[in-house]
């Protein structure tokens, strides 16, 4: 069907381009549809989302002039992960997720870790991340990261790796929701014969997870917002959505007030308790008596609130130093050590270049490496090895060089691909990654599936939506559905009968009739 | 004003609010369908042999497959309460009450029914049907809307509401009727965890629901919202109250009126029901016996107002 990358694993067709088992039926409904069909589909996609304002907002080609709406770039060619894969995913990133959450614990408390000798202390507290405000605050239950969403790839062998971990405000879930929503209305045929597990049950998982660390005392119903910067953050529209989806208010900084270390919403009926706030914004702009004082988007006297314990906040301040690439690091580490298990996703090989030896090392195959900075999001300054030039790979060394600590090094993964459509309808190999979202509340819970990122541009490995990277809707497949059929469960009991729906007919219709003839 | 035109308006409004709730609910069941179940497959039972139960009053005699069921209540010119045959016939209505119908709401129900009558409808059904529901969810919102910015507010106007009220409430009993799972041990099991969210999309009030009720919407709170939410303008408390309204508003005399005064009862029936804790159990008592109320409320209505018993109820409609 489509030409498979050499070298790389491609998730829908094996190396001889004969569609994998569970993909077959998807491939036999795509080629039924053919080019045409699905370029009418696209089409209609770009209209659907532009009506109901699932965009982005993107500069243009060149980066230069006016940034305008660009509708959310859709893929309709579905990504599947079959039941069994889904389960070891979601068993790695449950650990995972678990350590993270031990480990900040620890950080923010007896340091045992360091103790241990297992991640250097200097490391830590000079990461961005790190706040020194959240020392001594245990939130309730214990639960930093209640939110993440990890990177996930697959590599050529088509093992799963963990890319980055991200626990401080991952976005993207309204993607996820909305792709699913759109596939049914355009292409719902490429479903019949799967039993795709729905997602549309996060919003609910996520109020749920807030209201279980809300601190009410038991006695008075959680009142939770979410708490956007603003209009102009570039994914308000997330927020937005997943206020509307939970039915909680959303608030910006003017809304919130603390009196007497409780926090408030300002209402028309006066303050308001607030219990758990759910906030999109950075440790930095949350408090500006605390961490910026030139922080307009923040709130004075929150962490006072915070750590006199009446609201929760989500995720807990200082998450962020488990999310920083030069920590990654350390993740396997930490799973072996705070819950005694081997890891059950891996690490992508990553060098620390603070360290000398490991930095000479890899300045001398600088060409064959990743480099990133340790404490950027969304794909910044990253440097790709085997694509840059001769007087970039120096100008890197030059950097890596006059700030060590600024940076790490990883192994170049071979991202695998889905077959993708062209603005023609035409399929081709994509490179893809995962990001699958985690709600941890009493409990970690993980919605099937998640964000499938995928580069447009061919031979890209570069997901991210403002640089020029779409999406694809993930499907992760029932147990026991790889046999296809319907298996609609025979109803376990009967309705009750009623009276059919009733015609209105006037008495003298008859008249009616006759005057006809 | 004419015993037949105030007939013919309260028939306009319940085939228009019939077609809108069945486009509903077509398209809630359809999205739910394409997936798979939820984690905890029991919660609310709507699926495609239910929405053919909740027109035609009976349980299909063959499983009823997804296609059958969208083509037969959607465009199907013979079904008789297929959505294109509810519009036929507000249509059909529409002809005979032009001089009390706006140039506006005329031109809108005749516009709404030629775009259903397209061609290219019964292929748009064929590869996505969301197409369809939105054209007929659009058209009902853009005709009660030129009915509310243009119609004159004298008893036409009550009629029609009334017909669009007494279908709204007996629809959404209908369907939660058919979707509730029945009391006693087994109800336990479908309401543990039960995402009542297809029962929501398929009135278009989940995002009502989330605004309006804490708990996450499963069967028991959810039932709960559609009936005795007199906040939210598909519930059936709010259509009996607009239903009295309309009624009142219509009839000079309304204390002497039977339909009036057991709308009325229901009214604060509802009101009290909803005060005093009902166990999910009990939820299907009630929902009998309001659905009961209301065919009565109807029968009512037409001795009342159009001179004579209504024709007999008749079964409509069995799946072929």
């Amino acid at each position: 069907m489509v030409e498979v990358r050499e070298g790389f694993y491609d998730e829908m067709v094996d190396a001889s381009g004969a569609p994998r088992e569970h993909a077959r039926t998807l491939v036999d409904a795509l080629e039924a549809l053919g080019p045409e069909e699905l370029a009418a589909a696209g089409r209609r996609r770009d209209a659907i989302f532009m009506q109901q304002g699932i965009t982005f907002d993107a500069a243009g080609p060149d980066h230069e002039g006016p940034t305008r709406d660009r509708p959310f770039p859709l893929d309709l060619v579905p990504r599947i992960i079959p039941a069994n894969e889904w389960r070891s995913i979601k068993r790695g990133l449950a650990q995972r997720i678990r350590a993270l959450n031990h480990f900040i614990d620890d950080v923010y408390h007896g340091r045992e870790i360091v103790h241990e000798g297992l991640v250097p202390w200097e490391l830590i507290v000079s990461r961005s991340g790190f706040a020194r405000a959240a020392h001594g605050i245990r939130p309730p239950g214990g639960v930093y990261c209640h939110v993440s969403g990890c990177d996930l790839v697959r590599d050529g062998d088509g093992s799963w790796k963990v890319l980055e971990d991200n626990v401080r405000t991952p976005s993207g879930i309204s993607y996820v929701l909305e792709n699913r929503v759109a596939m049914t209305r355009l292409l719902p045929g490429l479903f019949s014969s799967y039993r795709v597990r729905p997602v549309d049950h996060y919003p609910a998982l996520l109020r749920t997870a807030l209201e279980e660390v809300a601190p009410t005392g038991g006695e008075e119903e959680a009142t939770v917002v979410v708490w956007t910067p603003g209009p102009f953050n570039s994914a308000y529209f997330e927020h937005a959505f997943l206020a509307r989806q939970m039915g909680v208010e959303l608030v910006e900084a003017t809304d919130l007030v603390v009196r007497d270390a409780v926090c408030h919403i300002r209402t028309t009926r006066g303050l308001q308790r607030v219990h758990a706030i759910y906030r999109r914004i950075d440790d930095d702009f949350m408090d500006p008596l605390e961490f910026r004082p030139d922080s307009m988007l923040g709130v004075p006297g929150l962490m006072r609130a915070y750590r006199a314990g009446s609201v929760a906040i989500v995720n807990a301040v200082g998450t962020g130093v488990a999310d920083d690439k030069a920590i990654y690091h350390y993740v396997p580490e930490m799973v072996r050590y705070y819950l005694g298990e081997e890891p059950i996703l891996d690490n992508v090989p990553t060098y620390l270049m603070a360290d000398a030896e490991q930095r000479a090392w890899v300045l001398e195959r600088l060409g064959e490496m990743v480099v990133k900075p340790t404490s950027e999001s969304g794909g910044k300054g990253v440097f790709i090895g085997p694509s840059a030039t001769e007087q970039e790979l120096e100008r890197q060394a030059e950097r890596v060089m006059r700030e060590p600590e600024r940076w790490i090094a990883q192994e170049v993964v071979r991202v695998s691909t889905v077959p993708t459509a062209g603005a023609d309808g035409s399929l081709a190999a994509r490179h893809v990654d995962l990001r699958p979202f985690a709600v941890f509340g009493d409990d970690i819970r993980i919605v099937p599936g998640g964000l499938t990122r995928v580069a447009l541009r061919e031979g890209s490995m570069i997901v991210n939506s403002s640089q020029g990277g779409g999406s694809k809707d993930t499907w992760v497949l029932e147990d026991g559905a790889d046999a296809g059929g319907d298996l609609a469960a025979p109803p376990r009991w009967a309705p009750p009968r009623m009276p059919g729906l009733s015609q209105g007919q006037w008495a003298a219709q008859q008249q009616q009739q006759q005057q006809q003839q | 004003m004419l015993a037949r035109i105030a007939h013919e308006l309260y028939w306009i409004g319940r085939q228009l609010a019939r077609a809108e709730h069945t486009a509903r609910m077509l398209d809630g069941v359809f999205h739910a369908d394409v997936q798979a179940r939820p984690d905890q497959p029991a919660g609310v039972l709507l699926s495609w042999g239910h929405l053919v139960t909740i027109v035609s009053g009976e349980p299909p005699e063959n499983p009823a497959s997804r296609e059958e069921v969208l083509g037969m209540l959607t465009l199907d010119p013979e079904h008789p309460t297929s959505v294109l045959n509810c519009v036929t016939r507000a249509r059909e209505g529409a002809r005979t009450v032009r001089d009390v119908f706006s140039a506006e709401m005329w031109e809108a129900i005749n516009t709404f029914h030629l775009g259903l009558a397209r061609r290219d409808m019964s292929a748009a059904l064929q590869t996505g049907p969301y197409s369809v529901y939105a054209y007929i969810r659009e058209r009902c919102g853009m005709f009660w809307g030129v009915t509310s910015r243009t119609m004159l507010r004298d008893e036409a106007h009550a009629f029609l509401q009334a017909g669009a009220a007494i279908e709204a409430g007996d629809m959404v009993l209908r369907m939660l009727r058919v979707a509730l799972p029945p009391g006693g041990e087994e109800a336990e099991e479908h309401l543990r965890d039960g995402q009542a969210l297809a029962l929501l999309q398929a009135v278009g009030g989940f995002q009502a629901y989330r605004r309006a009720v804490p708990a996450p919407p499963n069967a028991g709170p959810v039932a709960r919202f559609l009936l005795y939410e007199r906040d939210y303008p598909d519930s059936v408390a709010f259509s009996v109250e607009a239903l009295h309204a309309a009624l009142t508003a219509a009839d000079p005399s309304y204390r002497g009126s039977p339909a009036v005064l057991r709308v009325g009862r229901l009214t604060a029936d509802l009101d009290f029901r909803a005060r005093t804790a009902d166990s999910d159990a009990a939820i299907a008592g009630t929902l009998e016996a309001v659905q009961r109320e209301l065919a009565q409320v109807d029968a009512d209505i037409a001795q009342r107002y159009f001179g004579g018993p209504a024709t007999p109820v008749s079964r409509v409609a069995t799946l072929r």
